[in-house]
């Protein structure tokens, strides 16, 4: 038998179901041998330049850690940020981060059903699903004052207060997104072709995803109702009614179901925060540009639209922080989570398997 | 429920009738939002040269320099990254923040705006 090496094809950083993320794969005529994952094309540093800055200064930075995700990436850097400075924020202050954080998981989410239809395939559920996002975002654009990077969360709340209309505001973009929710299930999710590609594709269990450090919807879609905002509540969710969507199967299609069945409960969310939420300051005014942190260490997880987001901080007394150690959650489900559900898969699954894990190459890198 | 789904594609005919959802650009574009962060407007009666805009400013855009025997800032647009830091931390409220987002230009000494032109409207 003559010996026949293995072809290396490139998948990214230029492809158009990649991202800018790179992987090398080794291929066995159809099947995939190997993928060597390669990150490092958005890498700019954010872990020392958050050191060169004030607590402050860095709230607008940490915004850029995941493009799709500011929101997440704010709440869990100023829940780090406000143990070290020792910052108490008022209850009105919590319930607008909670929000915000829903509605920045709901974009998140909407944007993952635009791509992975527009890589599988279907050009018109990505169309819908962006024209869906632009009316979230002129919401966020009136809350926050930017479109896509809000800037919104400081130590010790949040920079502006609600607009006055803002519950009829978000009744009627919810009420067109839940007439649209129909749409996609019809577009998306009950499409022969894209079940065809997603269902008992890349399959992990529980076990498995649990070792490779799955977490958020990657893990919730294997049967394990695992989420942060119920196992260690953190801003008001300890006061909100809600329930966690699982699926069983842990398939790409159970993931992308598990992101579907999100928004709803998120727009649920969002909707009973805004009757409970309370009057007074929605920030601490103790906290000036320069406070000065203590010695001290302090860790914050929080779950975001992909998984946990988490932070390591470490203050020196001073009014910057001496080091931050980001956890991003889109790190192990592509570095890890992708080789692994890859292997002895068919290189036509590749984009599904790889758009099922809604990574963020931009996390990935940081 | 089988008829329902295979009638359901008939149901695009109606989108013909519909008005397009996208605006010609740059004859129309979206009002802007009240409370926008666009760039930065100064009012240089209210500038007392205290410098804490540009203390406060993450990417180190804004150098105070001096205009009509004071110090007033002067904010590089290509590094700001319009977090309006500088607007909410201003003592006086000399800074704001406008919605004017149309701020490209054909050159990069564009970018630079010093205090009269930034407290051109």
């Amino acid at each position: 038998m003559i010996d026949v090496p293995f072809f290396t094809i490139p998948f990214g950083p230029c492809h158009p179901s990649s991202g800018h993320f790179h992987a090398s794969i080794t291929l066995d005529g159809e099947r995939v041998v190997e993928l060597k994952p390669d990150p490092g094309y958005l890498h700019r540093g954010f872990e020392k330049l958050m050191e060169y800055r004030t607590y402050l200064q860095n709230s607008p930075l940490v915004d850029r850690i995941c493009i799709l995700d500011p929101f997440h990436a704010e709440l869990g850097y100023v829940n780090a940020a406000e143990k070290i400075l020792d910052i108490e924020v008022p209850e009105k202050g919590k319930f607008i981060r909670t929000i915000m954080a829903e509605l920045g998981r709901i974009l998140s989410h909407i944007t993952w059903i635009g791509v992975t239809s527009m890589v599988l395939g279907l050009n018109s559920g990505c169309m819908i699903a962006w024209g869906d996002r632009e009316p979230l975002i002129r919401i966020n654009e009136k809350v926050t004052g930017g479109r896509i990077y809000p800037c919104y969360f400081i130590p010790g709340g949040v920079r502006r207060d609600l607009p006055e209309n803002f519950p009829e505001k978000i009744d009627e973009v919810f009420n067109r997104l839940e007439k649209n929710l129909e749409q996609y299930d019809f577009l998306v999710f009950d499409n022969e072709t894209i079940r065809v590609r997603m269902e008992n594709v890349g399959i992990l269990e529980t076990e498995e995803a649990i070792d490779l450090g799955a977490t958020g919807p990657n893990l919730r879609a294997t049967g394990l109702k695992a989420d942060l905002r119920k196992d260690e509540p953190y801003e008001v969710y300890d006061q909100l009614d809600f329930d966690i969507p699982t699926q069983k199967k842990g398939d790409a299609f159970s993931r992308g179901m598990c992101r579907r069945l999100e928004i709803e409960e998120s727009m649920n969310i969002i909707r009973d925060a805004l009757q409970k939420i309370p009057g007074g300051e929605f920030k601490n005014k103790d906290f000036k540009p320069f406070t000065k942190a203590k010695e001290k260490e302090t860790y914050f997880c929080c779950e975001s639209a992909r998984g946990e987001q988490c932070y390591h901080m470490v203050g020196d007394g001073t009014d910057k922080p001496y080091r931050v150690k980001v956890r991003g959650p889109s790190f192990s489900h592509s570095l890890a989570e992708f080789p692994y559900l890859a292997k002895n898969a068919y290189i036509a699954d590749i984009p599904a398997i790889y758009w099922s894990l809604d990574p963020c190459p931009a996390d990935v890198d940081r | 429920m089988y008829l329902r789904k295979l009638l359901q594609p008939f149901k695009l005919i109606k989108n013909l009738y519909r008005k397009p959802m996208t605006l010609v650009f740059p004859e129309e574009a979206l009002p802007p939002i009240e409370n926008y962060r666009g760039r930065q407007l100064l009012d240089i009666e209210k500038c007392v040269g205290c410098g804490m805009c540009s203390r406060v400013c993450p990417n180190d855009a804004i150098v105070m320099v001096d205009f009509e025997g004071k110090k007033c800032p002067q904010i590089h647009l290509g590094k700001c990254c319009f977090c309006a830091l500088c607007a909410e931390n201003c003592p006086t409220n000399a800074l704001q923040m406008t919605g004017e987002v149309f701020i490209a230009g054909y050159d990069r000494s564009f970018a630079v705006f010093d205090p009269e032109k930034l407290a051109k409207k």
